[in-house]
């Protein structure tokens, strides 16, 4: 009997890792969907308002309700995921850059370099992320891509951090030392010997990062730094819901379980990945 | 013939670390000439890789050549500069090392990696450069080059890593080819194939090898000369024949005994007493002395001189005179 439960148990375990990992791509697939669909999925366009149907409950014709000028909620949640899938890859895309580029010549140059280039990812790393970015966004003015900028600059760190050190664990290995004992330059040797070795780090890092670049965003746009008016994210949908939370719970409601799903999505994806490219990896 | 092909003079390589200056290489010289094996044996930690790379230029932080002069082909390696020692790598100069499961990259096929140095060099296009890669694998006899080629270094065994390295590092077809203790890690029928097949391209390219061990029997077998090393410091070089006849310098004659010698069963397999001395703070002196069994006051006062005994045989040992 005890036999037969641990057989089990041993087969159910990794399934069940798969099995969640597998709901991470379906959601992340779904989001991405409707992202790119949003045209057709949409009822009407985010800012077509309805006023005589202003603040009215979900519905058959609006889905998910209305907001305080008559828009539908369900058309701006529609809208929304494209702000949020294109802001998570844009925040990645600087962060990883700046980030990675960084890592592989701290690790691979180490002495000084290493030293300075440490330095002020500890610096940056220190503050509070959200804190930082309010301060940046505040010094570059609201926006979006005021946001994304302000966010990647306070993330890029940890992908610094992550590289560096696996830099650090192949640089001494011997084929680097082929590498150069064969006449690689420098440069060839970071860009076609290191670079290939951390690409699995770099897209577990990356799978791992984008919903909290999301949710930083949302953050900042929930602040009111974010999106500007009209523009349907979450995170203004949010702050804009917040005041009727208690009359019209809906506005901000379905913006809100959105987050939470893209973010869980990104985030069982992330682990899946994690497991299966690079299981020494903790972030 | 008679300009050698690699010429070492004075060679000093520190290393700075916390704990003091470690004398790693401290001056040594030696010659290396066109088409012959030139071995470099020693205990572990005496110098021998730091030598090897020394000559390469890859000495690692915070390692640093003081001084010397390596004339290769009359050109000073030390002069070089970094895009100049660059062309030498690979295309002149090339390198095998130790460890075949560290040295190649995990993450290309064997036959990327092994074009990759003649693209480099020669500007081949990938193309080329992979018939190139194919054709090497051919003559390092790895069966089925065109599948191999294909093949990831994990699924290789330590045997075909190292055929999968000298595949590589001939790919350029250098003249001096240094190989770094290549076959300690892989067992006696392989090390002995492995030794053949460098052998047979040494023969047929005219390149001279630099062997770097620690195993006398191969030295026995491949060698023509042989240097012996000691604490940073070579103590006897000479032809194999000579050295093996007739050892001058102590440590010789204690590595010498070391050896099992054919079927003749020792109660014990001699060794020499104590171990190599801490490169911080070599002793004054021969740096031997505190191990030697014939160590009269002068070893302890004074360091002895290189001296020739005729047919390019050189002793540094204060009984012969030095």
């Amino acid at each position: 009997m005890v036999l037969n439960l641990n057989r089990v148990k041993g087969k159910m375990l990794p399934l069940l890792h798969y099995r969640t990992s597998c709901v991470g791509l379906l959601i992340v697939f779904g989001i991405a969907a409707i992202a790119v669909g949003a045209t057709v999925i949409a009822p009407r366009h985010y800012a077509e308002t309805d006023i005589v149907n202003r603040l009215r409950p979900p519905s058959l014709e609006y889905p998910f309700g209305t907001d305080v000028l008559g828009r539908g909620v369900f058309s701006r949640v529609v809208y929304g995921a494209r702000i949020a899938i294109w802001v998570g890859l844009f925040v990645v895309f600087i962060e990883a850059s700046v980030g990675v580029t960084l890592g592989i010549i701290a690790g691979y140059y180490g002495g000084k370099i290493d030293k300075v280039i440490s330095a002020i990812t500890d610096m940056v790393w220190a503050f509070p992320p959200i804190v930082l970015a309010l301060g940046v966004v505040t010094l570059i003015g609201p926006g979006l891509n005021q946001v994304v900028m302000a966010v990647a600059f306070v993330s890029w760190p940890i992908f610094t951090r992550i590289i560096r050190a696996k830099v650090q664990s192949l640089v001494n290995r011997e084929f680097i030392l082929a590498a150069r004992a064969i006449g690689e330059s420098n440069l060839d040797i970071m860009l076609r010997y290191l670079l290939p070795n951390v690409v699995s780090s770099i897209l577990v890092l990356a799978t791992l990062t984008l919903p909290a670049a999301i949710l930083s965003t949302t953050a900042l746009s929930f602040l009111g730094f974010g999106a500007q008016p009209p523009t349907p994210d979450w995170g203004a949908m949010l702050s804009d819901g917040a005041a009727q939370l208690a009359t019209a719970p809906w506005i901000a409601t379905f913006p809100g379980i959105f987050i939470v799903i893209t973010v869980l999505g990104f985030n069982l994806l992330g682990d899946g990945l994690r497991d299966l490219l690079d299981p020494r990896l903790k972030v | 013939m008679n300009t050698p092909l690699l010429d070492v003079k004075g060679l000093r390589t520190y290393f700075y670390t916390g704990r003091g200056v470690v004398k790693a290489v401290d001056g040594v010289n030696f010659i290396i000439k066109e088409d012959e094996v030139f071995c470099l044996v020693g205990e572990t930690g005496c110098g021998k890789s730091v030598t090897a790379l020394s000559i390469m230029r890859l000495i690692p932080y915070p390692g640093k050549i003081l001084d010397g002069s390596m004339l290769y082909k009359g050109k000073n390696l030390l002069k070089l500069s970094e895009s100049e020692i660059r062309k030498i790598r690979g295309r002149e100069i090339a390198m095998i090392f130790q460890n075949p499961m560290n040295s190649l990259n995990p993450v290309f096929t064997i036959g990327y990696q092994i074009s990759e140095a003649p693209i480099t060099h020669f500007n081949l296009s990938r193309q080329d450069g992979w018939k190139k890669a194919v054709e090497l694998i051919e003559k390092v006899k790895m069966p089925d080059a065109e599948v191999r080629a294909k093949t990831f270094p994990h699924v290789l065994s330590g045997g075909m890593r190292q055929r999968s390295m000298i595949a590589m590092m001939i790919s350029c077809e250098p003249n001096l080819l240094i190989a770094d203790e290549p076959t300690t890690s892989v067992d006696v029928t392989i090390q002995a194939q492995l030794m053949h097949l460098l052998k047979e391209i040494k023969e047929k390219r005219r390149m001279s090898i630099m062997l770097i061990t620690h195993n006398f029997g191969l030295v026995a077998e491949t060698g023509d000369r042989v240097a012996v090393m000691y604490c940073g410091k070579i103590v006897e070089i000479g032809s194999v024949k000579e050295i093996f006849r007739e050892p001058m310098h102590p440590y010789t004659q204690g590595l010498l005994r070391c050896l099992p010698i054919g079927f003749e069963r020792k109660k014990q397999l001699d060794s020499i007493p104590g171990t190599i001395p801490n490169p911080i703070n070599p002793p004054p002196g021969c740096r031997f002395y505190p191990r030697c069994k014939y160590t009269v006051e002068k070893c302890k006062l004074q360091e002895p001189l290189q001296i020739d005994l005729g047919k390019g045989h050189l002793v540094a040992c204060h009984l012969c005179g030095g």
